[in-house]
């Protein structure tokens, strides 16, 4: 459970959709891929919220030189750490907050109004703000309605977060309820639905 | 696209049959150049008087045609690299500036540690900046400016690397004692290249500048040394004529040279990998004037760099008299320098890495340019680019689709 204000990186680009950041290293539980970030808004105590959906690390005809070679240690921690910067990490808009606090109340499941800006540092969200996010789940609706992200593996992925944000006793309870908003959300489609639980059931 | 290429054909099949021509005959001339290596090599100390009056390589003590396998790499060792690059002032632009930027890498060789990088640019925009005495600062006395600026970022990075391991327990003697296992790298040639139109006082103080880094490089404890890959210098094969010529050095510059154009690598591509040539002093009127007096005399070798079962990679090494005269030195510098081209296949990877933190992208040309325009529209300064920069812009972006 994390409890710090830990920064992921730096906001690259940003529209109301979604941002990319930068960050440098990659940190054994940053950034990872369904987890709940935050950036601060422009409106004092406001914030944006966010879900990690991509990690990307790029190449170029340097770093491919070394793939069949035996490069140095030295090497290799100039490519990762050096070399690879930043590190890109894709993430989807799903909520805002207005004002400070960070219980459920002053928090909106949406598309922000505002992007972030450039620069901006983006948090990992404390096990507190994953819990207060997560008490209610119209994000759920943004998340599979998202165009170009593994929406199902997403949503999976970030309930799993949210129930380890949670006490062990408690965690079973929030599942079935996120299953039951599932199954309303996906009447429709009971393979997609079938998919969606099946993954839950992994936690 | 305004470059017709089928009107090039016809020039590149002629190019292409020329160069294959070209190729058989200089197969031929390698073969006369390395049997005069062989043949001449023991003449050196008879040439060396005659050699440098028509500027060819100068002997040493050394039989021309030695050759110095690659000594034991020590397991532990600092390779420093710098370069620099640099934006030209232009009188089209928004603003009258001059750009930079110097890239240096730090790496520690079986430190397991990841190398330092570091970038530092520096922009030139005051009268004093841009002008001196009368002139303005670009072309040649932009490159000065550069040069200075790299060997100046190695001598501070030699001064602040902490003393290495000794390896072998050998120091190599630097003046406050401290064990020296640090090379500083620069890419290309270690004489500052000056043009001769300049007043004498001024050339002087400038490659006394130079000279000045290398004094602190040395006092650091560290060596120094050029590196160019794919060298087309001409003295040893000049040389080699002069030795055929019998040392007459009248003789050598009034009859026709076989080998005015054959690069000295290529005689130098027997070399067994990891090994290098004999040791040379430039013949560089520059050398003579004040490298010489200042105790820096350049000196340089050729070394394979290619792993065994390759085709050779010659490069060209420089090094101050104070390297190229002491064997823990020379072993240093020959054995790192082969570690380091031999990561990435055939040039030093701390050199390649300079490279890439000193190059400024055309982009970032750009968002300089426009980070300029910005600073002096804040300042109140309106400012636009020339007609002729302008109308560049409009043509050279490219078109764009109608995409409905």
């Amino acid at each position: 459970m994390s409890e710090k204000n830990l920064q992921v990186g730096r906001v690259l680009r940003a529209s109301s959709r979604g941002f990319a950041i930068g960050c440098r290293v990659m940190q054994p539980e940053i950034p990872v891929f369904g987890s709940f970030v935050r950036a601060e808004g422009l409106a004092p105590g406001s914030a944006i919220y966010g879900l990690i959906y991509d990690v990307g690390v790029e190449d170029d005809p340097f770093v491919r030189q070394f793939i069949s070679a035996d490069p140095p240690e030295e090497v290799v921690r100039d490519q990762r750490e050096n070399r690879q910067v930043p590190i890109e990490v894709s993430v989807l808009a799903v909520g805002v907050r207005r004002g400070f606090g960070s219980n459920g109340e002053n928090i909106r499941h949406c598309l922000p109004a505002q992007p972030p800006v450039t620069l901006d540092w983006l948090y990992q969200c404390t096990d507190e703000e994953v819990r207060a996010f997560t008490a209610r789940f119209d994000y759920f609706r943004l998340v599979l309605e998202a165009r170009e992200v593994p929406a199902d593996e997403l949503l999976a992925a970030s309930l799993r977060a949210a129930a380890a944000a949670r006490l062990e006793n408690e965690r079973e309870t929030f599942l079935v309820e996120a299953g039951r908003e599932l199954a309303r959300l996906l009447a429709g489609d009971p393979v997609r639905l079938e998919g969606l639980l099946r993954r839950l059931r992994n936690v | 696209m305004t470059l017709e290429l089928s009107r090039l054909t016809k020039q590149v099949q002629a190019m292409g049959e020329k160069l294959a021509a070209r190729q058989r005959q200089h197969a031929d001339l390698v073969a006369l150049a390395r049997r005069w290596l062989t043949q001449y090599a023991a003449q050196g100390e008879r040439l060396r008087h005659p050699a440098r009056a028509i500027r060819a390589a100068i002997p040493t003590d050394e039989p021309l045609d030695a050759v110095h396998p690659l000594p034991a790499i020590p397991e532990r060792f600092t390779v420093i690299a710098a370069d620099g690059s640099q934006i030209q002032p232009d009188r089209h632009g928004a603003a009258f500036y001059y750009l930079i930027n110097v890239g240096s890498l730090v790496y520690r060789h079986g430190s397991g540690e990841p190398p330092e990088p570091y970038s530092q640019p520096t922009l030139g925009y005051t009268e004093d900046d841009l002008y001196e005495n009368g002139r303005l600062v670009t072309g040649n006395l932009l490159d000065v400016r550069r040069d200075l600026a790299e060997i100046t970022r190695l001598a501070d990075l030699c001064a602040a690397e902490p003393p290495g391991p000794t390896g072998s327990g050998e120091p190599c003697g630097s003046a406050q004692g401290r064990p020296g296992r640090t090379v500083a790298l620069v890419d290309g040639t270690l004489i500052l290249w000056v043009l001769e139109d300049r007043s004498e006082a001024w050339q002087r103080a400038k490659v006394m500048a130079y000279l000045d880094q290398l004094s602190r490089i040395r006092e650091a404890g560290a060596v120094v040394a050029a590196f160019t890959s794919r060298p087309r210098r001409t003295e040893v094969t000049r040389l080699l004529q002069l030795a055929h010529m019998e040392g007459d050095a009248s003789r050598a510059e009034q009859e026709p040279n076989p080998l005015e154009h054959l690069p000295d690598r290529a005689v130098f591509g027997t070399l067994s990998p990891g090994a290098r040539s004999a040791l040379f002093t430039s013949p560089s009127s520059i050398n003579y004037d004040y490298y010489q007096p200042a105790g820096h005399t350049v000196h340089f070798f050729y070394v394979n760099l290619a792993e065994e079962g390759r085709d050779p990679v010659v490069a060209r090494i420089e090094l101050p008299v104070w390297v190229a005269g002491d064997a823990d030195r020379l072993a240093l510098v020959h054995g790192a320098i082969v570690a380091q081209a031999r990561i990435t296949g055939d040039y030093p990877y701390a050199l390649a890495r300079a490279d890439e933190l000193a190059f400024i992208s055309g982009r970032e040309r750009e968002a300089f340019e426009e980070m300029v325009t910005t600073a002096l529209l804040c300042a109140g300064v309106r400012t636009a680019l020339s007609p002729k920069a302008y109308y560049k812009t409009l043509t050279r972006r490219g078109r764009k689709k109608y995409r409905g």
